[in-house]
């Protein structure tokens, strides 16, 4: 579930962005005043007719920075009113919604490992590629359940003045203690949490999946006592602020915030752990088929750039990538550069094992 | 239902009218609530498969046996800790003048009024490393390094007797302010020391509120979500939040109802034995005294 809370924290992300004046205030006040259940809901959106698109994600102001992402360029061109909802598509909830046959979301952006958990319990319709143009992402990009809309990374961050000047380069540094005194911090929730664990231990990129469970444990077991689990990617972030931790595996997004924060907050490129979030379309969606003309329209490279540029999002188009200055190449995941050593987190081995590995971590790190 | 008739009958075709007049409401509230627990419970014997196959394996389940070893764990920390403060507490305040006693408990009352949120938050705020308590100890050199206050089972407890001592506070004094005085004035008159007054007057007099404070705070204790999943940070998890993520983030609804199931028969069970014991009916049938 780790997509679906990284579009949660990058809502809140923007948020806080919006407070230091970095974000147009008009269109958050859209996005206030539509907080809470059943946003931008107009009167008539229940009778459901092909008049509307309704996206939901994980709400604050991802809210409105998909609606000028994505909402405006797609009602410009078409016609057709997208209203954005930030319930939140959990698995759970949109399991309840098909099964009781009352759909209300036509699309969803859960990430590709929900894409594919939902597909496995015959939530979700094939994404149809008659109408969504395959060629805009890369073929990864493209699965049969879900596309990706943007992608994410969790690096290596740290705090350069409580290494004092030691940059940690790869993942073994986060278990070495003798050099990098003080505790660390990782995600509660199992999503690229094991991996960098595998990775350290010497287990090679490509041999990574199936991830070796309990050889990662016994990795992590000695450092467990030095560890503060995050559950949200603000909380990684105030962890670092707050000189809890002196390193950890975070969001890219909030690493970099920090960094602009206080410089002394850095963070390597080197051995991340790529994922990708994605469109889903639950089954019985209300707007049928024209939901995939917007979802087509959201790979658009301006489209992307936006949502970049908003709430620190890597496009899922390649093509965006030209749009970019350096400066925000920089902060890309899919910058060559930062793309170099990077390792894609496998989604059809999560949606096959995620339940039962993340039971076992939690059981795992309350011992 | 008999109309309206002067005299005698009055009262209780009254009340009838009136019990009548609240049914709709009432039902409408009951099957809301009811209806969702309903739901749960059909689930926990219908999902994946129908049989009590969920219930066979909660129980072979160590990963579930240590969260709810955990839960007990603190839940009764908590509870003995609750109860103790709370109880010093109360006794202090039906020793108050009336003025002091309205100021005592208001400043009960006020952090009941905070959301458990923003307690939370507040704690981890005054105990993290570099926080208010920490850095006040370093500062005044009484340790060198940070204390480990939080992100722990300290912390868990901490915060978690923090929220419940309002709540037995206000139980424990409502049943002690019952006690009539002159007990204790005869207690006195006939050569008892202070010491004998409370443990063989007070304390046995006072066990009706704390029979019911101890089974209150360790029943809300057992279903406790936000402050042990922000204070423990992963280290101490417990049924709340475990429940929590099986329904929403791994969808294993099998298992969140019927370990939801399983502690709603456990503490009723508990409640209605509790509730046989004299000390806790005491409560409900004492009578004020004049």
């Amino acid at each position: 579930m780790t997509a679906s809370h990284f579009a949660q924290d990058a809502g809140q992300i923007a948020a806080e962005r919006l407070t230091r004046g970095e974000i147009d205030r008009r269109s958050f006040l859209a996005a206030v005043g539509a907080l809470g259940l059943g946003m931008g809901f107009e009167p008539d959106a229940h009778s459901a007719e092909a008049a509307e698109i309704v996206v939901c994600n994980w709400g604050g102001v991802a809210v409105s920075a998909f609606s000028k992402a994505y909402g405006e360029p797609f009602t410009h061109k078409s016609g057709i009113k997208v209203v954005v909802v930030g319930t939140g598509p959990a698995v759970g909830t949109i399991r309840a919604m098909v099964e009781s046959g009352k759909v209300i979301w036509d699309t969803t952006d859960g990430g590709m490992i929900d894409s594919l958990t939902l597909s496995k319990n015959g939530l979700v319709q094939p994404i149809d590629y008659t109408i969504v143009d395959k060629s805009q992402v890369p073929d990864a990009f493209a699965g049969k359940y879900g596309v990706a809309n943007y992608v994410f990374s969790n690096v290596l961050a740290y705090d350069s003045e409580a290494t004092r000047g030691i940059a940690p380069e790869s993942w073994t540094d986060f278990f070495d203690l003798q050099r990098f005194p003080g505790k660390r911090t990782m995600c509660k929730w199992i999503q690229g949490q094991l991996e960098f664990v595998l990775l350290a231990d010497g287990v090679a990129p490509a041999g990574l999946y199936p991830l070796d469970v309990d050889r990662a444990f016994k990795k992590l077991a000695p450092m467990l006592p030095h560890i503060i689990f995050w559950d949200g990617g603000a909380q990684s972030q105030q962890l670092f602020r707050e000189g809890e931790v002196v390193m950890g595996n975070i969001w890219h997004t909030r690493a970099n915030l920090l960094n602009k924060e206080a410089p002394r907050f850095k963070w390597t490129w080197s051995q991340n752990l790529l994922f990708a979030s994605a469109w889903s379309v639950p089954k019985g969606n209300p707007a049928g088929k024209k939901v995939f003309d917007f979802i087509n329209s959201t790979l658009d490279p301006a489209c992307q750039l936006t949502l970049f540029r908003l709430m620190g999002n890597g496009p899922s188009n390649p093509k965006t990538l030209e749009l970019m200055s350096s400066q925000d190449a920089a902060v890309n995941p899919t910058s060559a550069d930062n793309a170099r050593t990077h390792i894609a987190v496998n989604p059809a081995y999560y949606a096959e094992h995620e339940t039962e590995l993340q039971n076992r971590y939690l059981d795992f790190i309350s011992r | 239902m008999l109309p309206h008739s002067a005299g005698g009958y009055g009262v209780s075709n009254f009340k009838r009218t009136a019990l009548m007049l609240t049914l709709p409401a009432s039902i409408v509230a009951i099957s809301l609530y009811a209806a969702p627990i309903a739901q749960v419970l059909a689930l926990s014997v219908t999902e994946p498969t129908i049989g009590w196959s969920n219930y066979q394996r909660l129980f072979a389940n160590p990963a579930v046996g240590r969260v709810v070893m955990t839960t007990l764990k603190v839940s009764a920390t908590t509870t003995v800790l609750t109860v103790l403060a709370s109880y010093i507490v109360a006794f202090e305040l039906i020793h108050l003048s009336a003025r002091l006693r309205r100021v005592a408990l208001f400043l009960v009352l006020v952090p009941f009024w905070i959301s458990v949120l923003v307690r939370a938050f507040s704690w981890i705020t005054i105990l993290r490393r570099q926080g208010i308590l920490n850095s006040a100890l370093i500062k005044t050199g009484i340790v060198s390094t940070p204390l480990e206050l939080v992100y722990n089972l300290l912390g868990v407890t901490i915060g978690m007797v923090h929220y419940m001592i309002p709540f037995a506070t206000l139980l424990l004094y409502a049943n002690l302010s019952d006690i009539d005085r002159r007990i204790m004035q005869a207690a006195r008159s006939l050569g008892a020391s202070p010491a004998i007054v409370f443990y063989r007057v007070w304390l046995p007099l006072s066990l009706p509120g704390i029979a019911l404070s101890t089974l209150f705070v360790f029943v809300f204790s057992l279903g406790f979500l936000v402050t042990p999943a922000l204070l423990g940070a992963g280290k101490v998890l417990m049924l709340a939040e475990y429940v929590s993520i099986q329904i929403s983030n791994t969808s294993r609804w099998d298992l969140a109802t019927s370990l939801s199931t399983a502690l709603l028969l456990v503490v009723g069970a508990l409640v209605f034995v509790a509730m046989r014991s004299s000390a806790l009916r005491a409560v409900f049938t004492a009578k004020p005294q004049p």
